[in-house]
């Protein structure tokens, strides 16, 4: 150690040589005394999360991770559809009969048929099952990596890094960043370091992935629009483009969406819109309307194509940030004019 | 014959611990630590607090001001005396307020917590009996006994004694083991001494300014009833390499002896209390090792350890890891942080870090969730600079004791001193560094001087440094 740490000593208050918190003083005072009232922090600095990430987390909680709550919606629901299936095994079971009273090899066939209905539906259920949970597995581990990494927190770091490399095993081409990423989960790394490093190596591939088929999704639906000779069309189109927008975005990011989970992933995407509100993630009001207003002088078509590819855009973005399983960290979140760089430029291009 | 006494006492103990249940007994919290490590201050305050309705912002349930009421119940273990939280707050408070007297043996104390429960549907009230228990760290170091042989037990305990920072204590009665033949016939008077010749070691090493740990066992230091009688009138002596007792011999009485310790002193602790607490908290002061030397912190180190150990003992078994309850909290506080300015706090914790890091790494066979924190139950100082020369040091403000000496000043116990504890190192493993033991000042970078309580207007709490976020760690959970 090259410095001497410096010696523990003691002033009397009542020192005659010591000055107080601007007491009247002597003359050459051997020390100075300034008492301090800030309060020790109770605890070491809260959880800092960002404001983005809490609305994303917000957006999640009501969709993806929303709990079931009571309602005499649901309750309704839940009666009229336990009616509807045991009216429709009734008639099933009735048909079967008839089938049999008519002809016993009519009936048999009758018999399995309803065996194959039992199987896929089972199956479709399982399947709408599984694919929810995953969808949600993955969404807790976005709750779990901001955690993580706000705290610092190398246990949880290391054990979701490991979640996230199982959920990637099956893909190929991530072999060698994900070789990279336990080699670094096994040597000492903070919980933070691990977090970003796990992010730069496995989820910046995938991002780049996600903003393109944004891109592409955008770029199609504001040239349909433009074109397309009748309004009830272009909204078609816009909303199909959308939900396999989402789906394929769910899809790069390790989820799998069935019909349900499709709704729960649909939901938070339009509670993150409206959170978010007018402020598209990075972007502003303004330089949408601006891009609008532009476009929509050059030709009222060409106008709303532009709409409609930035309303396309700014759902895939939502859905971008729902879907990813960790909070952006090292990366600003991507924004419109990101992935639609050609939207703003008023259609000069097209 | 072990076996079946070893099925009696388990069974004994599931058949408690399924009466507790069934009673809904409250949550048992047990308050531990070595001597002086402020475990009367820590109770006194935490339950002050509490009654008092004290604001604890990081305790969840007082933030949110779920906490309704506290108040003192009749405590569910008639034979087990009361903590005297009345008389201990009195000896806090006034001009000649004092630290209270220390943990001489167990003591109970039951608090019921009405809140306001957030959880599930909707809120409804709920209480929350919290049974303090109170006993001395010493006990704990005890229990490890209970796996150990005698013959195990005397070669550790003559090993420890022969390291350089023991020796000098111990010189006495290893001189006088040299004139016993554990072979020889079991002679009364000269056990009796060796007894007292033994003790007296383990008395001074525990004094201030050597500040020594591990001390099992933990009832001749405070043999209370017990005093004199056979159960504490033994002494480990050396015997032969095969560990062989012959009847009748020396050996065999002080192996008598010792199982006669655990069976009525260890057996009926682990039994009656420590098997039954579901949280604990155990309290360290790691400011006098510190002030001591790097032995007296390596020695902390191992007393640490062997808690840990107790926390494991009497775990073995299919059946007591079914039935039993199980501590699932263990909190280690290194306590009065209050003697080092807040800056410090982090190096403070990080010191305790490394005191614990050999437990903690060894206590996953204990299953319980475990942190470490810097508290002061009561905070006896205010903060200040002092500006020297130069120099801007973080310095504390209080009244030190009398007799406290720091860098030539010597202090009368009136007047109020503003001291500049020295700078704890910023990697704690440089403390290990080093042999010395009841180190003077001028040995050491710091000098922690003890301070009185605080002066507090009447009716008021005292200040406390993160008593809420222990109370939120070991309770926290049972008051969502």
């Amino acid at each position: 150690m090259n410095r001497r740490p410096p010696r523990p000593r003691a002033f009397r208050l009542d020192d005659a040589r010591v000055a107080v918190d601007g007491a009247p003083a002597p003359l050459a005072p051997a020390a100075f005394i300034q008492s301090q009232r800030d309060p020790i922090p109770a605890a070491p600095a809260p959880v800092a999360i960002d404001k983005q990430e809490r609305q994303v987390e917000a957006a999640q909680k009501s969709g993806l991770l929303s709990r079931w709550r009571f309602s005499f919606a649901a309750l309704a629901w839940t009666g009229l559809a336990g009616l509807a299936s045991l009216a429709f095994g009734l008639w099933t079971a009735s048909l079967i009969e008839r089938l049999f009273a008519d002809a016993e090899s009519l009936g048999l066939i009758g018999l399995v048929f309803g065996g194959l209905l039992l199987v896929g539906i089972l199956g479709l259920a399982a399947r709408e099952i599984l694919a929810v949970t995953r969808q949600t597995r993955i969404a807790e581990m976005h709750v779990a990596f901001a955690r993580a990494r706000a705290a610092d927190d190398r246990d949880a770091a290391r054990r979701l890094v490991g979640q996230l490399i199982a959920l990637y095993r099956d893909r190929p081409e991530t072999a060698r960043n994900r070789a990279q990423v336990e080699d670094a989960a096994r040597a000492i790394v903070d919980g933070r370091d691990l977090v970003d490093l796990a992010e730069r190596a496995l989820l910046r591939p995938l991002d780049d992935k996600a903003q393109g088929e944004i891109a592409a999704a955008a770029k199609r639906v504001s040239l349909v629009t433009a074109i397309s000779p009748r309004a009830v069309l272009d909204v078609i189109f816009v909303i199909a483009q959308i939900v396999r927008l989402v789906r394929r975005i769910a899809e790069i990011y390790g989820g799998r969406p069935g019909f349900l989970g499709l709704i729960k992933l649909a939901r938070s995407i339009g509670a993150h819109l409206a959170i978010t509100g007018g402020m598209a993630v990075g972007d502003s009001l303004l330089q949408q309307i601006v891009g609008h207003g532009i476009a929509s002088r050059i030709s009222a078509r060409m106008g709303e194509g532009v709409l409609n590819g930035l309303l396309t855009a700014r759902v895939g973005l939502s859905a971008l940030a729902v879907c990813r399983p960790a909070p952006f960290a090292i990366d600003k979140p991507p924004g419109v004019s990101d992935v639609a760089p050609f939207l703003f430029t008023g259609g000069k291009e097209e | 014959l072990s076996f079946f006494t070893d099925l009696v006492f388990e069974a004994g103990l599931v058949a408690r611990s399924l009466g507790d249940y069934l009673s809904g007994g409250g949550l048992r919290l047990g308050i531990t630590g070595l001597s002086r490590s402020g475990k009367t201050v820590f109770l006194t305050a935490l339950v002050n607090n509490l009654l008092a309705g004290a604001r604890l912002p990081v305790l969840a349930a007082s933030a949110e001001g779920r906490i309704a009421r506290a108040r003192l119940d009749p405590q569910p273990d008639d034979a087990v005396p009361r903590f005297a939280y009345e008389e201990h707050l009195v000896s806090l408070d006034g001009p000649g307020r004092r630290w209270p007297e220390s943990t001489r043996r167990i003591s109970q104390l039951r608090l019921t917590i009405d809140f306001e429960s957030a959880a599930g549907w909707g809120r409804r009230s709920a209480s929350l009996a919290l049974d303090l228990v109170d006993y001395p760290g010493e006990w704990l170091l005890d229990l490890p006994l209970l796996d150990k042989t005698y013959g195990e037990w005397a070669r550790e305990t003559l090993g420890a004694s022969e390291t350089q920072a023991r020796a000098p204590l111990s010189a006495d009665w290893r001189a006088a083991l040299s004139g016993l033949d554990p072979e020889g016939d079991a002679d009364e008077d000269a056990a009796r001494r060796v007894a007292k010749l033994f003790t007296s070691y383990l008395r001074r090493a525990r004094d201030d300014v050597y500040a020594l740990s591990t001390l099992p066992p933990g009832r001749f230091l405070m043999p209370g009833d017990l005093e004199g009688s056979p159960a504490l009138t033994f002494a480990p002596i050396p015997l032969g390499e095969s560990d062989a007792i012959k009847a009748g011999s020396m050996a065999a009485m002080m192996e008598r002896r010792y199982e006669a310790y655990k069976t009525h002193i260890v057996r009926p602790f682990f039994r009656d209390h420590f098997a039954r607490l579901d949280r604990q908290i155990v309290l360290v002061d790691a400011l006098s090792a510190l002030n001591s030397g790097p032995a007296a912190l390596r020695d902390l180190e191992n007393a640490l350890t062997e808690v840990m150990r107790a926390f494991r003992a009497g775990r073995s078994s299919r059946l007591a890891s079914i039935y039993r309850p199980r501590i699932d909290r263990i909190l280690f506080a290194a306590t009065k942080a209050d003697h080092v300015h807040h800056t410090s706090h982090d190096r403070l914790e990080a010191i305790l870090r490394a005191l614990t890091g050999r437990a903690i790494a060894r206590a996953e066979g204990v299953g319980a969730e475990i942190d470490v924190i810097a508290l002061a139950a009561i905070r006896a100082t205010r903060e200040a600079q002092i500006r020297q020369a130069g120099e801007t040091l973080n310095a504390i403000i209080g009244v030190p004791e009398e007799g406290e000496t720091i860098g030539g000043q010597v202090f009368d116990g009136v007047v109020e001193a503003a001291v500049f504890p020295g700078e704890l190192p910023a990697d704690p493993n440089l403390i290990f560094e080093g042999d010395g033991i009841a180190r003077s000042e001028a040995d050491n970078d710091w000098r922690f001087v003890r301070f009185r309580p605080p002066l507090t207007a009447r009716g008021v709490h005292a200040p406390q440094i993160r008593l809420d976020r222990a109370l939120q760690f070991l309770t926290g959970d049972r008051l969502a």
